[in-house]
């Protein structure tokens, strides 16, 4: 008796923890209850296997740039050995973050070969011809064949000019081809240098004076300005042009004037002007900052959840939850009087403890989260099933009240036990080898499980035991329904 | 006792033709689906493990939503799409008198997704961006998906194989595990069966409701294992009706637990949110099943004749 009042405090004292944990630190909810974008990101290897260097390498990229992205309570994390998950709490538009985050953003800057000048002309021309030709798909309505045909012609014979023929039939895909053609072209125009994006310290944007496109600053560090003033020497005052190519695509090409010819363009900074929109300036910029991804990256799941669907959410499981509570409760009061009434208060504690699991692990909750814990509900009352029909059974057969109980939780101590392994080695599994989605409801019922062992084995027992210290609490028939119906 | 007891020793050939009828019809289902649907899998697999792009969401309308025609919708759709085979698949449904629009189409990329919305906004609009739903899954993660709830299904099965063979001795294991393998393989043949009835796809939430469904059922089994095992070493009756009273005492458990575990489950069904709704139909299904199987069917295969 004195050992089971011990727990009776230790219990009381759990519970006050609870409620002090909940109210200090709020419940974590995920974004399919507060809305918000989710974006999974997969590193891409093509030969073995994606290393832990690696990916805290680009982990540590991606950080800077999410920062810098200006979303609030942003979040990025590691998933398994080749993912991360970026949530942009809010964010109804993932469409910039995907920009920014999904380009390598590999910054080189290379001079033109000698003697191709009117190669990269007639490129540049063609470069032009099909960004307009883009633009024009883009702009006419899908089904008007005639305009589709137009476009398709004068694809024909561009191709025809540079040589190159698309193995895709569809219109789109060939257009995205023929210009990555001729950017590919373009590009093998010119040499490497060793100046990269690893020379900068900073990176800015500013519009221009005359027209209202954006530009983008560059800062060099020491080494860098002295690459980069060495490298405006070597064609200072030539027809070789300096490209500044971008994940091997050159965005812009510039002219070196002649009056930089003896020290090349020193001052360690450079601007980039391609058309940029303040959109696009901005996104650069970002990238530049974040330093290129040793490994490229591809955006493999979005997810984007509306804030009142969210809270719509919220409000469904919860009702679907307190009215299933509430149904138990009834249930199990009607079925087993004053035990029912005990299991419904030791199911409230469960409630209480695994809430307060949650704030303290911290276990954020998704909505297969809050299905684990409601089905985790239904493992603990079954516990409870089972050791109740246990002590009716004695009660039954004769024995008294405080033998029953006794033996009722001994000897359902064994099947309880086994069914909450089984689930748990389940949970496990599913934590271990799921995805972030099954994690959440892996989680809520592997916790619950074992909570549920805590709460059915011990809490039961001390209410119980403290309620049986009652004497008016002690007659049998608090305990059976009508016994007559029993033989 | 009248309405809960349930001669086994008589109907036990019942039981078993019950049983293999359910098997051969989730059978026939599995192969039907495999062979005579467009989709050429054992079951309709859903966008989380073939790639896809997912939105739903509602137009803002001041009483009620004049009506659309999902196919007009479609065709004007197609006129805006850059990319063929995308606006050659396009799936649309209207629900909830003419209010939410649901779109499945194959993979998009964040931009061409944003076009979507733009174009419907344009054509049934105006539309409450508060309430969308936008998933993006690419055919890479799918694939990854589909071979990670493989993974997952298998070791969860064989670790509760292992700890259930561990535990009781072979007999009884194999029949526990048999009348496990009767319950996944019936719950996976109804969702063949609604996969071709009514399109419905599983996705990753049916796998994790299988692998529940293995715990809760092997769970229910084990419990009445146990209470065989114990009475067949006290009692001096004889072994066929020692079962029959060992089932006759768990019934009660066996009914009230999974009664207990349904009221949360249709609760889910009725207030929980559409992500939850098939994952919750699976489940309160597999409950049902495997209460049969582990009150009715496990013990069939101990009764002598």
């Amino acid at each position: 008796m004195k050992r089971r009042q011990g727990w009776l405090f230790f219990i009381i004292f759990l519970l006050t923890f609870s409620i002090y944990l909940l109210i200090n630190f709020p419940l974590q909810l995920g974004l399919d209850l507060k809305g918000g974008s989710q974006l999974t990101l997969q590193l891409i290897k093509d030969d073995g296997k994606v290393t832990n260097e690696e990916l805290e390498a680009v982990n540590a990229v991606l950080d800077k740039r999410v920062n810098n992205l200006g979303v609030a309570e942003s979040n990025l994390q590691t998933l398994g050995g080749d993912q991360l998950i970026l949530e942009l709490p809010g964010e109804q538009n993932p469409l910039s973050a995907s920009r920014i985050l999904g380009k390598t953003a590999l910054l080189e800057f290379r001079t033109q070969k000698e003697n191709t000048s009117s190669q990269l002309k007639n490129l540049q021309l063609q470069r032009f011809q099909i960004n307009d030709l883009i633009d024009l798909f883009n702009s006419v309505d899908k089904q008007n064949e005639d305009k589709l045909l137009l476009i398709n012609n004068n694809l024909s014979a561009l191709q025809n000019d540079i040589n190159y023929s698309s193995s895709n039939q569809d219109l789109y895909d060939k257009l995205i081809d023929t210009k990555k053609y001729i950017s590919n072209e373009i590009t093998a125009l010119f040499n490497k240098t060793d100046l990269t994006g690893k020379d900068l310290i900073n990176a800015g944007r500013r519009q221009e004076q005359t027209n209202n496109n954006w530009e983008v600053l560059l800062s060099f560090n020491n080494e860098g300005g002295e690459k980069f003033a060495q490298i405006t020497k070597s064609i200072a005052g030539t027809d070789q042009l300096l490209s500044i190519v971008l994940d091997g695509e050159s965005i812009s090409e510039a002219s070196v004037g002649s009056q930089f010819i003896n020290t090349g363009i020193t001052g360690g900074s450079a601007t980039i002007s391609g058309n940029f929109s303040a959109e696009n300036a901005r996104e650069l910029e970002v990238q530049l900052k974040g330093g290129s991804l040793p490994l490229p990256i591809e955006i493999v799941e979005t997810n984007t959840i509306g804030p009142s669907l969210g809270s719509k959410n919220i409000m469904k499981s919860l009702y679907a939850g307190i009215f299933g509570l509430i149904f138990v409760g009834v249930f199990m009061i009607f079925n087993y009087r004053i035990l029912g009434f005990v299991s419904v208060i030791s199911l409230i504690f469960y409630g209480f403890f695994n809430l307060a699991l949650y704030s303290l692990i911290p276990v954020t909750l998704t909505l297969p989260g809050i299905a684990g814990l409601i089905l985790s509900i239904g493992m603990a009352v079954d516990a409870n099933v089972l050791i109740f029909e246990r002590i009716r059974e004695e009660l039954i057969d004769g024995n008294t009240l405080i033998k029953s109980i006794d033996s009722g939780f001994k000897r359902a101590n064994s099947s309880i036990v086994d069914g909450h392994i089984t689930t748990f080695l389940s949970c496990f599994v599913l934590f271990i080898l799921g995805t972030n989605f099954v994690k959440g409801f892996a989680a809520t019922l592997g916790i619950g499980v074992v909570i549920s062992l805590f709460t059915s084995l011990n809490c039961s027992k001390t209410i119980l035991r403290f309620l049986t210290g009652y004497q008016s609490l002690r007659q049998k028939n608090l305990y059976l329904k009508n016994n007559t119906n029993y033989i | 006792m009248s309405i809960l007891s349930f001669n086994l020793i008589k109907n036990k050939n019942k039981i078993f033709g019950f049983s293999s009828f359910l098997i051969l019809l989730s059978l026939i289902g599995i192969l039907y689906s495999t062979f005579n649907t467009s989709f050429k899998k054992p079951i309709n697999l859903g966008m989380d493990f073939i790639g896809g792009n997912e939105l739903r969401v509602e137009r803002i309308c001041d009483n009620e939503c004049d009506k659309i025609s999902p196919d007009l919708v479609v065709e004007k759709l197609r006129g805006f799409s850059n990319i063929k085979n995308i606006s050659n698949n396009i799936k649309l449904q209207i629900q909830n008198n003419n209010r939410l629009i649901s779109i499945r189409t194959p993979y998009l990329t964040i931009e061409e997704s944003n076009d979507l919305i733009t174009n419907l906004d344009k054509l049934v609009g105006p539309l409450n961006y508060e309430s969308k739903d936008s998933r993006i899954i690419g055919p890479k993660l799918g694939k990854k998906l589909l071979t990670n709830c493989a993974t997952s299904l298998l070791v969860s099965l064989v670790a509760i194989s292992l700890y259930i063979s561990f535990r009781f001795d072979k007999k009884y294991a194999l029949f526990a595990l048999l009348a496990l393998f009767h319950d996944l393989l019936i719950v996976f043949g109804v969702f063949s069966w609604l996969g071709i009835i009514l399109s419905i796809e599983v996705n990753s939430l049916f796998a994790v409701s299988l692998l529940t469904i293995a715990g809760y059922s092997v769970n229910d089994t084990v419990v009445i294992f146990d209470r065989i095992r114990e009475n067949l070493k006290q009692s001096s009756n004889n072994y066929n009706e020692t079962i029959q009273i060992s089932i006759n005492e768990s019934f009660r458990r066996t009914f009230f637990t999974s009664f207990t575990t349904l009221i949360p489950l249709v609760t889910l069904i009725i207030f929980g949110s559409y992500s939850l709704l098939w994952f919750s139909i699976s489940l309160s299904l597999g409950i049902l099943i495997g209460s049969y199987s582990s009150i009715l069917l496990a013990p069939s295969f101990l009764i002598k004749d």
